[in-house]
Order: C-alpha cells, then sequence, then structure tokens
C-alpha cells in the first residue's frame, strides 16, 4: 500500500520535465509555422532594385532578325531581360552580355521561361543581321531587335535609357554613350527589378527564379 | 483499490492538457506574428512612398545651352513639371508652384543628396534655349537647382507623353496639357505623381523628406524594414 501512495508524488515530479518539453516542442512548432508564414507573405530578397509597377510596360514594335516586325508584347507568358547597347561597343555591353548568358545557363532547364533581348541604341551600324550574329554568340537563345530611330526611342525612353552618339578612336568609329541597366520583366510584362552594370549572372539567375515560379 | 483507480487516471490524464499546451503556443505565436504584422501596417513605423515606374530617360538642353539628361540627374531627387513660356492667361499655372518649392528646398537638410527641379518644355518649337532663359530669369531660377529643358517635338513627346503618361496636345495653334508633377528618386524610379496644377507643398516637401530619409536608412539590417513597408504599402496618408 505504501508503494502505490508513493507513485503520485513521483508522477508529480516528473510532469515539470514533460512541462517544459511540451512548451519547447511547441515554441519550435510555432517558430516554425511563424516563420512559414512569414515566408509566405514576405517577398523574395531579391539582388535587383525592386519596381513595384502596376501597369505592364507600353508595348513597341522592333525589327528581328530576319527584318520581321517584333513585339515586346510576343514574349508576354516569359520573363524578359532587356538591355540596351550596341555591337560596337566596346566594352559595357559584351560585359554585361556575358552575364545575361551567365544567368540563363545557370537556371538550367527552366532557361525556356526566360527571354533575353537586346535592344541597339545604334541602328545605324546594327543591321538585322550584324546584329543577331553578336547576340546569338552569346546564346542561342538571344534576341536582338532593331529599327529606326524614332521606333528606338520609343521603346527607350519610356524605361529610363538614355544614350547620345560620342566621337570614338579612328578604329572605333563613333561610340555611344548609354544606360547600362538590365530590366526584368515578369510574366505580365511588367517591370519588376532593375540591375546596375555590374551584376554578376548568378545574382540576376536567383531573382530570375523567383519569377518564373510566379 | 480506490487508490489504484486513481493512479491508473492521473497517468493518463496529464497527456491532454499538455497537447492543449502545444496548441496554446502555436496559436499564441501566430497570433503574436499576425498582432506584429497588423502592428506594423497600421501604425506605419516607417512609410515609404510607392516605386510607381521607371523614370524616362532623355537627353536635351537646359537654359543655358548645356546638356541636360536623366542620368545627370540621377543619384539625386528630382522633381519635373511640363509648361511652356508662352503659358500666361487661360493655361493652367505651374511654374509658381515649383518656384515656392525652390525656396523652400534650399532649407532643406539633406545630408548631402541633391534635390532637383526640372521643367520641361511642351512647347519645344517655341521654346528655344534662349526662351527658357528669360523664362528662368522672370521666376528667379537659380540654375544649380533649376534647370528648363527643350528638344525636338519627338524627343520630347517620348519623355513628357511616353514616359511620365502626361497628355498634352496642339490645336490651332493653341496648347492644352494635363498639368503634373513628378518626383523621381535618385535610381531613376518615379515615387510620386501630382496630377493638378496645385499640388499641396508641403506634401511635396514631406514626400523629398521621405526620399531623402529613405536613402540615407534603408541599407543594412534598416533594409528590410523598408521592404516590408513597401509589401504592406505603408504609405503616407
Amino acid at each position: 500500500m505504501t508503494t502505490i501512495s508513493e507513485q503520485p508524488e513521483v508522477q508529480q515530479k516528473k510532469r515539470p520535465f514533460r512541462t517544459i518539453l511540451f512548451i519547447l516542442v511547441g515554441l519550435a512548432v510555432g517558430l516554425a509555422l511563424g516563420w512559414l508564414l512569414l515566408t509566405w507573405l514576405m517577398p523574395p530578397s531579391y539582388h535587383g532594385q525592386v519596381i513595384n509597377a502596376q501597369t505592364p510596360v507600353t508595348n513597341f514594335t522592333l525589327t528581328g532578325s530576319g527584318g520581321e516586325p517584333v513585339d515586346l508584347i510576343d514574349f508576354r507568358g516569359k520573363v524578359v531581360l532587356l538591355y540596351y547597347g550596341y555591337t560596337f561597343c566596346p566594352d559595357v555591353c559584351p560585359a554585361t552580355m556575358v552575364e545575361l548568358r551567365t544567368a540563363v545557363q545557370e537556371l538550367g532547364s527552366k532557361a525556356k521561361d526566360v527571354q533575353v533581348l537586346m535592344i541597339s541604341l545604334d541602328p545605324e551600324r546594327d543591321t538585322p543581321e550584324v546584329l543577331e550574329k553578336y547576340v546569338t554568340h552569346f546564346d542561342p537563345s538571344f534576341i536582338g531587335l532593331t529599327g529606326i530611330e524614332e521606333e528606338i526611342i520609343a521603346a527607350s525612353a519610356p524605361l529610363g535609357i538614355f544614350y547620345e552618339r560620342e566621337k570614338g578612336s579612328a578604329a572605333s568609329g563613333y561610340l555611344i554613350n548609354h544606360t547600362a541597366t538590365v530590366m526584368a520583366l515578369d510574366k505580365r510584362g511588367q517591370l519588376r527589378l532593375l540591375y546596375p552594370f555590374g551584376t554578376t549572372g548568378e545574382d540576376i539567375a536567383a531573382d530570375l527564379r523567383h519569377l518564373i515560379r510566379e | 483499490m480506490k487508490s489504484l483507480i486513481t493512479t491508473a487516471s492521473e497517468r493518463k490524464r496529464p497527456f491532454f492538457p499538455q497537447i492543449a499546451l502545444v496548441w496554446r503556443i502555436i496559436f499564441g505565436t501566430l497570433f503574436v506574428i499576425t498582432l506584429l504584422l497588423g502592428g506594423f501596417t497600421t501604425l506605419k513605423p516607417v512609410v515609404v512612398l510607392p516605386r510607381i515606374t521607371l523614370a524616362p530617360g532623355f537627353n536635351l538642353v537646359d537654359q543655358t545651352g548645356a546638356q541636360i539628361s536623366n542620368e545627370q540627374v540621377r543619384g539625386g531627387i528630382a522633381l519635373y513639371n511640363f509648361t511652356y513660356s508662352g503659358c500666361i492667361d487661360d493655361c493652367p499655372q505651374t511654374t509658381p508652384l515649383m518656384a515656392e518649392v525652390q525656396a523652400r528646398v534650399a532649407q532643406l537638410e539633406t545630408g548631402g543628396i541633391p534635390v532637383k527641379l526640372v521643367t520641361i518644355s511642351i512647347d519645344p518649337e517655341h521654346d528655344t534655349v534662349e526662351q527658357l532663359a528669360a523664362y528662368a530669369d522672370a521666376h528667379n531660377a537659380d540654375p544649380d537647382i533649376w534647370r528648363f529643358a527643350t528638344g525636338s517635338p519627338m524627343q520630347i513627346k517620348s519623355v513628357i507623353g511616353g514616359g511620365f503618361s502626361t497628355y498634352y496636345t496642339e490645336k490651332e495653334g493653341k496648347i492644352k496639357f494635363d498639368p503634373a508633377f513628378m518626383l523621381v528618386d535618385g535610381n531613376g524610379i518615379l515615387r510620386a505623381e501630382y496630377r493638378t496644377a496645385v499640388p499641396d507643398t508641403a506634401i511635396i516637401l514631406r514626400d523629398i523628406n521621405l526620399l531623402v530619409e529613405e536613402a540615407h536608412n534603408s541599407t543594412g539590417p534598416q533594409k528590410l524594414a523598408y521592404e516590408a513597408a513597401h509589401l504592406f504599402l505603408c504609405y503616407p496618408d
């Protein structure tokens, strides 16, 4: 009888440890759920400058490699990387194009959901053929677009692109100073991210994964 | 026997209160998180202006004949308006407000962040460099703060109409336009639009101050708070 009557006391002594254990488990589960809720609510941490455009970028029409008209809206459903440059560009453009190639290669099979468009700011020298040869040298999926001066302005000015012709050397001919940012448009055609010159392809790829998933 | 039965039931009983405790903690944690998020969106410890879209690129000339481009303005905060020097009588007067902002901006503590004013002419055919210089003088424009820009009609249309989505037209020699002021941050992103001829100067200055604060504070760990403010639309009232 003595042994039986002592059992509740033993149980009482054990309870605090069990209670602590349950509190810890409860806290862990609560925090995990909280974390999941936060990650679901919070936007991904992008490497690019975030822009909350509520409407798609205004459509523009340029000329593709075969001389055919190409519209920006033709790429709805894909994440679009827009870059403005020119094929005679000695430094900034090829360096950026290499990073864009890295970004696309990093994505592997997901790369099919991304389209890189390079828009020429030098339509005088960048014929569709010249441009195609240039962009496909970096990646066969890249598309180069050109057009007449008015079309180029319509496609570049609304997106904050500045450019001007500058005298170069005898070998290079004239140069073009231009804004060297890369823009990422989501599948709905809305401007989402801005990358300054020097952003790595790996960082761009990390952001693109989020945009592709949307 | 009685004590034996009691002991057996006591062995089982603790399990249920403990499970309830787990749920209480889970719901408690979620409640606290919801409370924090609710508090953040209601109390707005960080207030931001929306990142509307990219401001347009341009390459124009100013009232001194010098080049003026969006790349020159980048890095500082810029307030734009669109008008023409012949806008006198039956025409929305936006230049006096720019003059008032110019006077107030000179007194702002921006911690080294330049604040610029840019007036772009919507009548480039008549607003030559000389015409704009006279117009700037008439409004006591300080060329270090306030510049007036003109260019070809096509350039102007692409900037004001295409980039800033602001309507203007010329009919029978008379220009009509929607009065508008645009606030652009140092990254060239449009942060506020004031689509009236007489917006409240105090609101414009408040918004400039918000951009100054953001430029100074949205780095390092505080960047997360600013991103959360953008996410939860913590915009000024």
